[in-house]
Parts: C-alpha cells; structure tokens; sequence
C-alpha cells in the first residue's frame, strides 16, 4: 500500500505523453504503481482477509435478508393483499423491482464480454466486481417473478416440465419468455464468471495455508496447472463465452421489455421498449458498477489497480448511456403526441404533470438531469461526485421502473377504474431483504474470491521476466493488442 | 365448500342432520385425501335425501318475497336442502321474473350469522338462552300481568298484505287487546293518504308507457317508493319504446337514482314544490326564483308541455312536511290533466300497502308508552328504537313498559331493550300469503327446513302463548298457522296445494279492518322555523332500505348515485365544497339544534347548493358497550346492534330530526336546516368509482330520440371512428376470430377434407359447442343502474364481499370498514358504472346527464388477457367463452393488466377460507354458497363467467332430453334479476335468439372496438329526449 502514499501522474514510464491529458479512451491501460506480479498477487489477496467492518456489513445485509424473508413467508400466509396493490394496479414494487434488478445485471455482462470483444482496457480492472454483480443481482431479480405470484408454490407450472396432463406453459405468453431469458442468462453469467475466476482460483489454492479452504479452492480450480495448453483453451473458451454472452445483453432485457410492450396497455404498448429497456439497463447496471467498486477501490486501497482512468472511462459509457434513455423518454412522449391515441396522451399527460408527476420528475431529475454532470472530467475523475451520482442513478432507474408500471396500469383505458398506489411495509421489507440478499451474496463473494481479476492484471503490466525492456504502451505499437490473452504468452497463476 | 368442523349451529342438543352431516363430511374427507396441497372438504347435506330431491339438482319452490311491503313473487332455488339463490317469480303480477337487489339479499337474512339461535330471556339486564317453553311461560305470564290494561297493549308489527295482519288482529281480539300497527316506516305516507282520497286506492298501477310526460316531484319510483320493482319494469318498457317515448322531468332539490334516470331536473328548493304543482295546475303565474329557486321560464316551459303531452304522469314523493298538501296537488293535476284512469290506473290497485298505519299513530303509541300507559309491547320486525328520530327518545319511552316482546331474529337495537325473545322464522323458513295486487294471493311457503331449528315461526308462537290462558285458548282453537291459512284460502287445503308450485292463486283474501287512526298529527315545525344554512334532506338508501345493514351484500353494493360502500356519506354540491374548502373524505359534521352527526363529505352534483343529504340505513348502534368483534373467535357475545356487520358503521341521519309528522301523519324526512363545519378528519371513502366521467372515451353511448327517429348517428364521439378501428367483419355474428379460427371458419373452406378446415373442435359433437356464441346486448335506454344485477351475482357465483372492516391483512393493517374496498379490492365481477355528462366544472344550474353501464367480463372473441397467461389459466371455449380455470392460475395477474374492461378481480386474502379472519362466509352465511361454482382461493384471478354453470346445466338437460337448445331457454343470474330487462344472454350465432336480434340493433355497439377486442357484449346506446315536442328544453349536450 506504499505505493500509493505519494500521488503518481500518468505514463510514468513513457516521457513522450507525460503532462498530456490522459487519454482512456485508447484501448490500453496501465497500470503506473503496480510493479509486479507478486504485488497483484499480494494486494489482492490481501482483500481476502475479512475484517470486522466486514462482519459488520454482512450481518446487516443478513439481517435486511432476514426481514424480507420473514415478511415474504407471512405474505404467503396472508395473501398478497398483504402487500399494497390497489387494483388495477395489479403490478407493484416487486415487478418494478424484478425489472430494477434485471437491469443491473446488465453492466456486468456488458463490461466482461463485449468491452472484452471490443478490447476495452479499462474493463479489466473492474470486470470481475461487476461479473459477480451480474450474477447475484440476476439471482436476486428471479426471486421476484416468484414472489409476486398468487400462488408462489406453483410457481413450477411456468416451467414445461413433462407432466402426463400434457399441459404445457402458454408459449405465447412474455411471462414464459422471461422464465427462458433469465435462466438462461444466469446460467451463462454465472459460467462466465466461474471460467474467468479458474486461474485466479488457482493462484489463491496456491497460496492458502489453511487445508479445508486450500481443499476447496483446489477442487474449484478445476486441477489448474497453469500449461500453455490450459491457457490456450482458457483462452479460446473465454473467447467463445463472451461472444454467447453478448447477444444475451441485449436479448434479456428486450425479453424482459416484452413483458410490457406486449401488452396493449397505454404506457406499455411501444416497440421503443427494447432498446429502450437495453440502454436504461445498462445505464443502471453502471450505476451500481460505480456504487460497489468506488468503495471497494477505496477500503481495499486497490486505486492504482481500478484508477481514475478506468472510472473516467465507464463514466463516458455511463454519460453516454443516460443520452440513450433521455432520447428514449422523449421519443415515447413524441410517439404518444403524433398517436392520435386519447388513451396514450392521457397517459403520458398524467404521468409527467398528473398524479404521478413526483415519480416522474424524480426519474427524470436522476436519470437525464444529474448524469449531464459527467460532461465534466473534473467530475468524472471525482469519486465521490461519482458515487453519489451513482445512488441517484440507482434510485432514478427504480423510479424509471415505477413510472413504466404503476402510472400505466393506474390510467388505463377503463376512467371508472383509475386508481392510485402507495406500497405497504411488506412491499418495503421485501425490497429491503432484496438488498440483503444481493449484499449478502456479494460480501461473501468478496472475502472469497478476488474482486478484482488477478490473470488478467497480470497480463496488463508489462512482461518483465521475458521482455523487461518493453512497455505496455510499445507493445500496443508494434501491433500488440490491448488484451495479451489474444497474442501472447499466457502469464498469470501462481508464479 | 365449507369443512365440516365448522357446522356449529342449532341448540345445544346433536341432531339428526347435524349428526348425519358431520358423518358424511368425515367420510367424504376421508375417502378423499389425496396428495395435494390444498385441503379438501365436502359436505353433504343429506346422507339420505328425501324422494323428490337429486343431489346435485336443483328444486325450486314458489314464495313471497317479505324484504319490503311490495310482495313480490320469488323463486327460490334449493340444493340439498338449501335456499342458494333467490329470483323473481315471471308469473307474479308485480315484478315478474325479475328480483331487485334487497329481494336477492334476503337469503343473508336467513342464514345470517347474527340470527337468534333460540329464544332468550333478559333475567337481571342479562341475556339467557331459554328453552322454548320457559321463554313462552315467561311471556305468557307477561300477558298475564298487562291482562288489566289489555286495551292499552300494542303490537307493534311489520306492515305486509295477507292473512297474518288478520291473524293477529284475532290474537289480540282473544286478550281483549286493540289491534296492531302495521308500520313501515319506509312508505310515503303522504302519497298513500292523498292517492286514496284522489284515485280511492292506496296505490295505484302507474302505466309509464302510455305517458308521454313523466314528472315527478321527489318521486324515487325507481329506488324504493312503492312497488319499486313494478314500476321500473314498466318504466323500462317505456322508455325502450324508441317512438314516441315519454320524456321525464324530476323535480326536487336532490337528484336521486330515479332522478338521474331523468332526462330534466329542476332543482327546486324544498318546500318549494307546492307552489310548482300549484302552479302546474294553473294557478296563477310561475313563481319566483327566490321562492322556488327555479328560474320561472323552465317552469313556464314545463307547464306548456304538461298542457301538449297527453297524457302524463306526476307523481309526488316529497318528503318535506307539507309532503301531504303536496301530494294532495298532484293528485289534482293528474285529475285536471285527464291521467286518471289511463296513466294513473287506480282500477287495478296494487293492494300491498292497503292497511297500513299512520306513523301518527307509532309516534302517538309512543308518547302513550311515555306516560306509562302501555302494560305491554310486542314488536316484530319493526325496529323503532333505530327507525324513529333520536329527539323522539323512544328508549326512554319504552323502558317505562313494564314487559316487552321482541319477536325479532336479530340483535336489533329495540330487541336489545325488550325482556323476551321469541326469534320468528325468516319469510323464507315459514307460511304466509300476501296480496300484493286486486285479485292475486301470492303464496308463501318453507322453501327449507330452519336453518336454525331452535327458533319457530311467530303464528305459532302466538298460538302457544293463547294456549297458555284459558280466556284466549278458546278463541283461538287452530291446530298451527298453516291449518288456519289453508282454512281461510280459497278452496282450502287442497287449493293451497295446488296453488303452491305456482306460488300465486286468483283470490282476494279478506283483508283485516284497519281501526280507524285515532291520532291527531304531530306536525314539526315547519322547514322555515328551523336555522341553518343548509337544508338537509334525509332519503332512504336505495339499497339498504330500512333493514339491510345487516347484509354484506348490501353493504358491499355501492350506492347506485354516489358509489360508496360500507357507511355513510354526507352528500354536498361541488360548489358548496369549493367554497367551505371541504375535500372529498373530509369529515363534516352537520348540527340541528344540539344534534349533530358526523360523516365523510362526498361532492355531488345532483344537489342544490344550499342543501346537504343524508341517506338512513347506516349507523346502528349497540346500547351495551360490547368487545370488537373477533372474527376468528367462536365465543363472541351477542352482536347487539344489528349484528356484526351493521354495529357502528356509518352514522343515522335520523338522529337530526325532529320528532313529528307531516300533515297526513307521515313521516317527513326534509324537515331541518342544518349547519356544516368541516372537523379536520379525513378518510378514503370506501367508493369503487375512479373517474365519475368518461373523458370522451365512448364507453356509454347515448343518442338524442329525435336523432334516433331520424335514423341518424349520434353527432360526437363515434362519428368518425379512431384510427385503428376494428374491422366490422365479425360483429354481425358476433364471432370470434380465435374460435372461427379454431373451427376452422378461417381454413380452405374450398378443400373439405384438409387439415385445419375441419377445426380443432367436432362441429357434430352434441353440445353444439362449436357453433354457438355466446353474447350479451345490454340496453342503456333501459338500465336505471339499480344494480339488482349485481347483488344477483354475488348470490350466483358465490362472490365474497371484503369490505368488512376485519377483512384486511393481520399485521400492522388498519381495520376501517371498506378498508379493501378504498384500496379498489373488491370483487364485484359486475359492476354498474355510472358516467356524468356535462356540468363540466361542477357548476351549479347546469343540466348534466348520467349515463350507467353494466361493466362486465366482455369474452372478447380477441382476448387480451389470453395470450399474456403463461400457464393457459385463461383460455378462450370454441362456444366463444373466456374462460378461467383456478386451479391452473399461479396468480401472476397479467391477465388483468392487459384487460382493457378491467374487469378481472384477484383474491387478495383467502376470503374463502374459514379459518381465517377475512373469510367473506361466516356459518351459516356459507350455506347459501352456489354448489355449481367453486368457492376460489387464495391467490387466484376470477371473473364473469357469462354463468357458465348455467349455460352447461341448460346444454346438459337439453342434451338429456334429446333436443336442442331452445332460444332464450335460459338467462344468465344478471340478466334475471334485472328489474327493466336490460340484460339479455343468449347465443348470438343462432339467429333466433333474442341477443342474436339486438346485436343487429342500430344502436349497438362495443365498448373499445378500436382494440379489436371483438367483445360479445353488445351496448344498446342510452336514447335522450333532452327537448319536449311542446316547446325546446336547453339541449342537454349528450356526448
């Protein structure tokens, strides 16, 4: 941790561009105050050791589960009018929430494949905090089509299992779809980032004194020996996953998107939905890619390995992102007014200026107002700017949720059926044990697994042992690529 | 169905049946526990039946419906043994097949939780059960002590036509005592006394179709006054005539159902109508605004028309106390105006409220009992302490008699001043007759044996209590009431038998000699005497009458005007509210002299500004103070003010009047000014209205007669149609794209025998299934929104009501009356919506129209809701149905999100579930529950099924006999009920049926066609005649 005692300027080791304005958006990183492989092997090991800060944090993540699974059980005693729906508004907190989390599970997928395709640099070092995100924020989400239901215990009637009534689930129903999208997508972020923890798992079973957790890391590890061969198909493997997973990003959320635009509902029924959904998805799945790794960087003293430049750089994505869904609301308000649709104009008049307008002014101010801030570098490289941005964000894309939900389904085409919502305290306690139950997941991840990719940062400081004469930066010029997975020699594990 | 466990009824002995259902109940538990997860109970009724009942099929038996003094014809149907399900009875000379929501209520009545089990005794200010024989002892003993003043006894008794009121003339004659009152309370006196001194009948038979002017002064003909069922029949009638239909004028200061069903309203102030109907005669020039509150020019326009439009019809149902001058006019114009004898048809009487007593004379008996004249008292079926102003103070009155009888079966607040109960049987457990018209006796019969059979029937009750003293046994020798009834029926014994499958005979039975009213009217103050800045006028709810609060049914079904459940409301106009700063839900209270009464304020437009309205019904009250009712406890106390469900919700508009009669003895209601302050409490009414207006969306269609006569469109909102409108291609037929699909309509018709053309489903299989479409047309023009058809539903399809105030979640949950009701939760599968027209800003004097639609499941043949379902739980029947299967449902309530009707309901708790404290069927409420149609669980959605189990119960007999369907064979519950025959089911792909006929009316059409939804419920437009022929009205702006 020495090596952040002192303030360290860019490009150290490249005199031609010291005193230039970084650049982040070129495919390289660097890596200016990590020296060695045993200083990434040592510094992030040493993020394993838990603390009592820790145990703090997982009690209370544990405890808000336990709320929400209290609250859940005596729902299912009671009915869901426990929870606050107030018909027509048949759909409340836990499909605004259901969506909320779906998203979030977006950033991940995005950052550690398609940055990967695209050889984004700066995604190394944020990568794996956001893959585990992924996974556990999709864990989280399929939780709540369940508690939604009716009838949670029969929930497994949406899944076609074979049964001798050869009664099917209705394949034209979105529901259906989303029961594909999700699993499939767990199952494929979940591979993706056990594949791309192998070798780092290897290196930690190497470095483990105590046998039970050496035992398990070595099974974990799959027998990693670190060959050439294994690093090859490693490789090639990581390669064919992110190139499966790329099209999930944008297929899951156009699915969960469905689940809207299918309907004829005013405020649903928009083929703008997809895109639409993809965009504020990954928008949000940023947001809390800045809400974690922020503070991750800064208690586990991990800033020369997630620097300034990578924030900046997921900042412009995140900037870029928030255009894509302020154009997407502004399009469907344009959509509505050219319609000719009384139901829709109606709809949107009410939401944005009618009784929703508190949800909608917040979705608005969160999401397109405050993110305007990024055009600023100086605030963009502010971390604490950031994280506070990176609430809002959180907070703006639930209410986005809310407003596509519950206004749509309170105005609807029935005026003798319009309604209000307020949720109850067990919709309250059940997003509260939501976020136990993601927070709790992802504390133990961290004291477990590294959060940060240890292969791979590897791979981004310059190979001293074979060629200590050449930078990062030469490399890229002799038509190295940014990612050395593709073209050079495998580095990594134990050594 | 329910479980066995929980039949804890009767006495205290084991008896047979109960013996026999528990027997069978654990037999059938046990032989079917099979693996799943939710529990299953039966429970049969009969082990061993009786010969001439079927498990499983229904018997019907004939009756007289006694929920109010009209007497209309019912049906009962009985499964096993069980009343499940009340409707009119089509031969009866009043209503005719059709049953309003009060009549359809009854059955809560008789299986009420909060009925007397057996008969009590009040020993020390405590209640006991008593054995019938000491209760009677007790009682005869009484009458024993009164033997000295005998003459000063009263029995007060319910008024009904028949041989009972006779009967029990009899009984008091055998104690030397005078003879009863026969009081209803409910009655418009006033237009009783003036109709028999004008037209010499009680009430005459009004013909609506015939009129070409309706006016009605305060006259709720629709909604309670008179025979209401008859009148809105031929009301109906009359105004479906789409030539030459009467146009209708209502006058009064509050716009009731039947004066939202007008096509003018003149609000005048109260009191001022006499000068109206004065003026209507031809008396001198129209009054002034400042007298009447009306500008003079409308009145002039009205009486030019009055002199064109012969005939007409004015009616008087004012409440205010020179209610009897009055009626007295009015009966005078109909005279000058030539009405008598064409549209006022007093040759053929409607001979139900023949004999009724003054309430002159209740409030006279009551001033007698003050003074401690009164030895005894008797009351069945009234309850004074409740129905009487509080100024009265009828508790005090009545504690200074010495003994008191209460023949009630409910915990009524008068039962709860009395010394002994001798529980009658429900109208439905016991003999009776009635003569409802000249000419017809209407029978009625135990359509079951008592639900509780610990409680026996007042006519025999009597006749053990006359056993009981030597002087009286001996003139009153009958074996039991029924010997007697048949000996006093034309033909005896046998001609009652044979009478009874019909349930109505020709006859007239000699009606009991009313005594000659004694007492003087105690005329209150007059309206002007009395200060305030607001005028209140008291009418009587719709929908509760005088006794339903008892019946969640009732409670649960919004008031047809202002669409609140579950208590009281203090109706004020928009602009009364914008200047006092009162919110909807605020609470107001309203101060007459040192009464005061508190209640939500609800802005309405159909009442004058300077007048506030008050509806009775609520706001009983226990005089003991009594625990919250704990409604999974079994061992609650006895639910002193009127059970359970009435007990402290809402407040009683009676508590601000005067005590009093008008000038013919009745009992005026608009009597008192009133001051309004807001009090700074506010709740969220338990109201099931969103928006009160249609914001253009073409959901009730009207159109102007002359535009109709015309045969024009309607100018407006469908003129020219949104784009994406459905193509007309299948609404003639009604059929559905997805079922034509199915059957193959859509294939190569050109190459018979390939694949598709042949449908999915047999076009030969015997039901017909694939052919048939089954449709709805709703008539606008006809539907007065008295919402008997929803209350019918609920009786059908075994629908919870979820308003009770404990029917919300356990935890941390407010237990308000209405809770779900305000957060939109209940389950009504078809609700009447009620559309304002015009008045836009809530102004004062501008005329707005109100439109009701009878919102329901449309079984779109393009369903939304199916494709979204993911487990096929909503699935569209090649008969054209949409149909639900609960046990497939997961509840993920997609279906209702993509319902563009809204008509799809969610089971929030586990209203069927007893053990639970939201269970919507407390024993034996759950007895009347509808074999044919599941009781649904927990989590599940439901919906109309057009009645499905009567359209398979129809097929199936159809089937058995070897025939086909006849058309218009069968109705669904909706369309049964409805008292003005707006409802009419049927299959629309058979050209014969009635529905098939009016889905090609020029008036049809679909609501939201643009969605192409395809629905099967076809909308007949509401038809205005905003303009007389006399002279043009201001255009009433139908939109």
């Amino acid at each position: 941790m020495a090596a952040t005692s002192a303030p360290v300027p860019a490009y150290p080791d490249d005199p031609s561009r010291r005193g230039q304005r970084p650049n982040v958006a070129s495919a390289d990183v660097r890596l200016p105050a990590v020296r060695s492989y045993e200083q990434v092997d040592r510094e992030i090991a040493a993020t394993l050791h838990p603390s009592l800060g820790w145990f703090a944090l997982l009690g209370v993540a544990i405890l808000c589960m336990l709320i929400g699974a209290a609250t859940w059980t005596y729902q299912i005693y009671e009915g869901l009018g426990a929870a606050g729906y107030h018909p027509p508004v048949m759909w409340g907190v836990y499909i605004v929430t259901f969506v909320f989390w779906v998203g979030i599970g977006h950033a991940g997928t995005l950052i550690s494949a398609i940055l990967y395709l695209f050889r984004a640099g700066f995604r190394t070092s944020i990568y794996r905090a956001a893959e585990a995100m992924t996974v556990f924020a999709v864990m989280t989400a399929g939780l709540f089509p369940i508690l939604h239901l009716g009838r949670p215990w029969k929930f497994f009637y949406l899944i076609p299992y074979p049964n001798w009534r050869l009664i099917w689930p209705n394949p034209k129903s979105p529901l259906v779809w989303d029961v594909f999208a999700i699993l499939t997508y767990l199952t494929i972020s979940s591979t993706f980032l056990y594949v791309g923890l192998i070798p780092d798992i290897a290196a930690l079973r190497d470095k483990e004194t105590n046998p039970v957790r050496r035992q398990i890391y070595a099974n974990m590890a799959l027998g990693w020996r670190n060959s050439d061969r294994e690093w090859r198909h490693f490789a090639r493997a990581y390669l064919f996953l992110a190139a499966l997973s790329t099209p999930l990003v944008l297929s899951v959320h156009s699915v969960v998107s469905f689940d809207f635009a299918m309907a004829l509902t005013p405020g649903w029924h928009a083929t703008i939905f997809p895109p639409y959904f993809v965009a504020g998805a990954i928008f949000s799945g940023l947001g809390m890619v800045f809400t974690i790794i922020i503070p991750i960087r800064k208690y586990f003293h991990l800033e020369h390995y997630v620097t300034l430049n990578d924030i900046d750089a997921a900042a412009k994505m995140c900037l870029f992102t928030s255009l894509v869904v302020g154009l997407a609301y502004l399009t469907e308000f344009q959509i509505a007014w050219v319609s000719g649709s009384t139901y829709e104009q109606d709809y949107f008049w009410n939401r944005v200026f009618g009784q929703w307008a508190w949800a909608a002014w917040i979705m608005l101010i969160c999401n397109c107002v405050l993110p305007l801030s990024l055009f600023s570098q100086k605030l963009r490289r502010n971390t604490t700017w950031l994280w506070m941005l990176s609430l809002t964000i959180n907070l703006g894309m639930w209410f986005e949720r809310f407003v596509i939900v519950v206004p749509s389904l309170s105005h609807e085409f029935e005026p003798w059926r319009w309604s209000t919502y307020a949720p109850s305290w067990v919709d309250y306690c059940i997003l509260l044990g939501s976020f136990g139950w993601f927070f709790m997941w992802f504390l133990l991840f961290i004291k477990q697994l590294p959060v940060l990719a240890i292969s791979e940062l590897k791979e981004v400081l310059p190979p001293k042992m074979r060629h200590p004469h050449v930078t990062s930066s030469q490399r890229a010029e002799h038509g190295g690529m940014a990612n050395p997975l593709m073209n050079q020699p495998p580095l990594g594990g134990s050594h | 169905m329910p479980d066995a466990d929980n039949s804890k009824t009767g006495g205290p002995t084991v008896r047979r049946r109960e013996f026999l259902k528990v027997v069978g109940a654990s037999g059938a538990a046990a032989a079917t526990v099979g693996c799943t997860s939710e529990k299953v109970g039966k429970l049969i009724p009969y082990l061993v039946s009786p010969d001439e009942t079927v498990p499983g099929v229904s018997t019907y038996y004939a009756t007289t419906c006694r929920e109010c003094s009209a007497a209309c014809g019912a049906i009962a149907e009985t499964r096993d043994g069980r009343a499940i399900k009340l409707e009119g009875n089509p031969e009866h000379p009043l209503n005719r097949g059709a049953l309003c929501a009060r009549g359809q209520a009854a059955l809560q009545g008789l299986y009420n939780p909060d009925r007397f089990r057996g008969p009590m005794i009040k020993q020390n200010g405590t209640w006991k059960t008593a054995l019938w024989e000491d209760a009677i002892n007790v009682a005869a003993e009484g009458i024993t002590r009164a033997r000295a003043a005998a003459a000063n006894a009263v029995f007060i008794n319910q008024h009904e036509s028949g041989s009972f009121p006779v009967f029990l003339d009899q009984w008091l004659a055998a104690y030397g005592m005078r003879p009863h009152l026969s009081v209803d309370l409910d009655a418009d006196h006033a237009a009783i006394e003036a109709n028999r001194r004008a037209y010499g009948v009680a009430w005459p038979r009004l013909n609506f179709a015939d009129a070409k002017l309706i006016v009605s002064f305060g006259a709720d003909f629709l909604d309670g006054w008179g025979a209401s069922v008859a009148q809105q029949l031929d009301f109906a009638d009359a105004r479906a005539k789409l030539e030459n239909g009467p146009r209708f004028v209502y006058i009064g200061p509050r716009r009731s159902l039947t004066g939202l069903n007008a096509d003018q309203w003149i609000p005048c102030a109260p009191g001022a109508e006499l000068a109206i109907a004065n003026f209507l005669s031809g008396r001198g020039a129209a009054p002034a605004r400042d007298q009447t509150g009306v500008d003079p020019a409308v009145l002039d326009q009205l009486r030019t028309e009055l002199t064109t439009a012969k005939p007409s019809l004015v009616l008087s149902g004012v409440t205010t106390d020179n209610a009897g001058e009055v009626a007295a006019a009015v009966a005078a114009l109909n005279q000058s105006l030539g009405n008598v004898g064409t549209t006022i048809r007093n040759a053929e009487p409607i001979t139900a409220f023949d004999g009724m007593s003054s309430p002159a004379e209740l409030f006279d008996t009551v001033e007698r009992m003050r003074a401690g004249q009164v030895p005894i008292v008797f009351v069945r079926g009234v309850n004074p302490a409740y129905a009487l102003p509080k100024s009265l103070n009828f508790a005090e009155a009545f504690a200074k008699v010495p003994f008191k009888v209460s023949f009630s079966s409910y915990p009524d607040e008068t039962t709860e001043l009395c010394d002994v109960i001798l529980p009658d049987l429900h109208a439905l457990e016991s003999w009776g007759d009635a003569q409802p018209v000249r000419g017809t006796i209407a029978l009625q019969q135990p359509t079951m044996d008592p639900v509780f059979a610990n409680v026996r029937a007042s006519a025999d009750v009597l006749i053990a209590l006359a056993k009981k003293d030597p002087a009286a046994a001996g003139r009153l020798t009958m074996k039991d009431y029924r010997t007697w009834l048949s000996g006093r029926f034309p033909g005896g014994d046998r001609g009652l038998t044979a009478a009874l499958p019909h349930g109505l005979s020709a006859g007239t039975i000699a009606p009991r000699t009313a005594p000659t009213p004694t007492a003087a009217p105690r005329r209150v103050p007059a309206l002007t005497s009395t200060s305030g800045d607001y005028t209140l006028v008291v009418y009587p709810s719709p929908t509760l009458g005088g006794n339903g609060a008892n019946k969640p049914w009732l409670l649960e079904l919004p008031d047809p005007v202002t669409k609140v459940t579950w208590g009281s409301w203090v109706e004020i106009h928009p602009e009364t509210a914008t200047r006092l700063g009162i919110d909807r839900g605020d609470i107001v209270e309203l101060r007459a002299g040192n009464a005061t009464v508190r209640a939500p304020a609800v802005p309405y437009l159909g009442v004058r500004p300077d007048v506030v309205a008050i509806a009775t019904g609520y706001g009983h009250r226990a005089a003991a103070t009594l625990p919250k009712f704990d409604a999974k406890s079994t061992t609650n106390p006895i639910q002193w003010g009127y059970g359970r469900y009435a007990r402290n919700l809402g407040v009683n508009a009676l508590d601000l009047l005067p005590p009093g009669t008008g000038s013919t003895g009745e009992f005026p209601l608009t009597v008192t000014k009133v001051s309004l302050t807001r009090v700074g409490d506010h709740i969220t009414i338990p109201s099931t209205e969103g928006s009160a207006r249609q914001h253009g969306r073409g959901i009730a269609q009207a159109i102007n007669a002359d535009d109709l006569a015309r045969g024009l469109r309607e100018g407006g909102e469908h003129e020219t149609r949104p784009v994406g409108d459905a193509s007309h291609e299948y609404l003639p037929g009604l059929r559905s794209p997805v079922a034509a699909d199915a059957q193959g309509v859509l294939g190569a018709p050109s190459e018979p025998d390939q694949g598709k053309n042949k449908g999915l489903y047999d076009p030969n299989h015997p039901t017909r299934m694939a052919s048939r479409r089954w449709a709805m047309a709703i008539d606008l023009s006809r539907c007065t929104g008295c919402s008997a058809c929803v209350t019918a539903c609920y009786a059908e399809n075994n629908i919870p009501t979820v308003g009770a105030p404990w029917q919300n979640a356990t935890l941390f949950a407010t237990e308000t009356p209405g809770f779900n009701i305000t957060r939109g939760r209940e389950m009504s599968w078809l609700r009447i919506e009620r559309y304002f027209e015009g008045a836009d800003e809530g102004r004062f004097g501008e005329e707005f129209e109100t439109r009701f639609v009878p919102m329901l499941c449309q079984h779109c043949g393009n369903a939304p809701c199916e494709p979204v379902c993911p487990v096929y739980a909503t699935y569209h029947a090649p008969d054209g149905l949409n149909v639900q299967v609960y046990n497939r449902c997961v509840g993920t309530r997609y279906c209702s999100n993509n319902c563009p009707y809204k008509v799809r309901y969610f089971n929030w708790f586990g209203y069927g579930e007893p053990d639970r404290k939201q269970y919507a069927f407390p024993e034996p409420l759950n007895w009347q529950l509808n074999p044919d149609v599941t009781v649904r669980g927990k989590g599940v959605m439901e919906k109309c099924t057009f009645c499905v189990q009567r359209i398979r119960e129809a097929e199936n007999r159809a089937a058995l006999e070897h025939r086909e369907l006849a058309p218009d064979e069968f109705t669904t519950a909706c369309g049964a009920a409805c008292p003005s025959r707006a409802i009419i089911f049927g299959d629309a792909a058979d050209p014969q049926w009635t529905v098939a006929k009016l889905a090609q009316d020029r008036r049809a059409y679909h609501v939201f066609e643009e969605l192409n939804t395809y629905t099967a419920v076809v909308y007949l437009k509401k038809v205005n005649h905003p303009t007389s022929a006399a002279a043009p009205a201001a255009p009433a702006t139908p939109r």
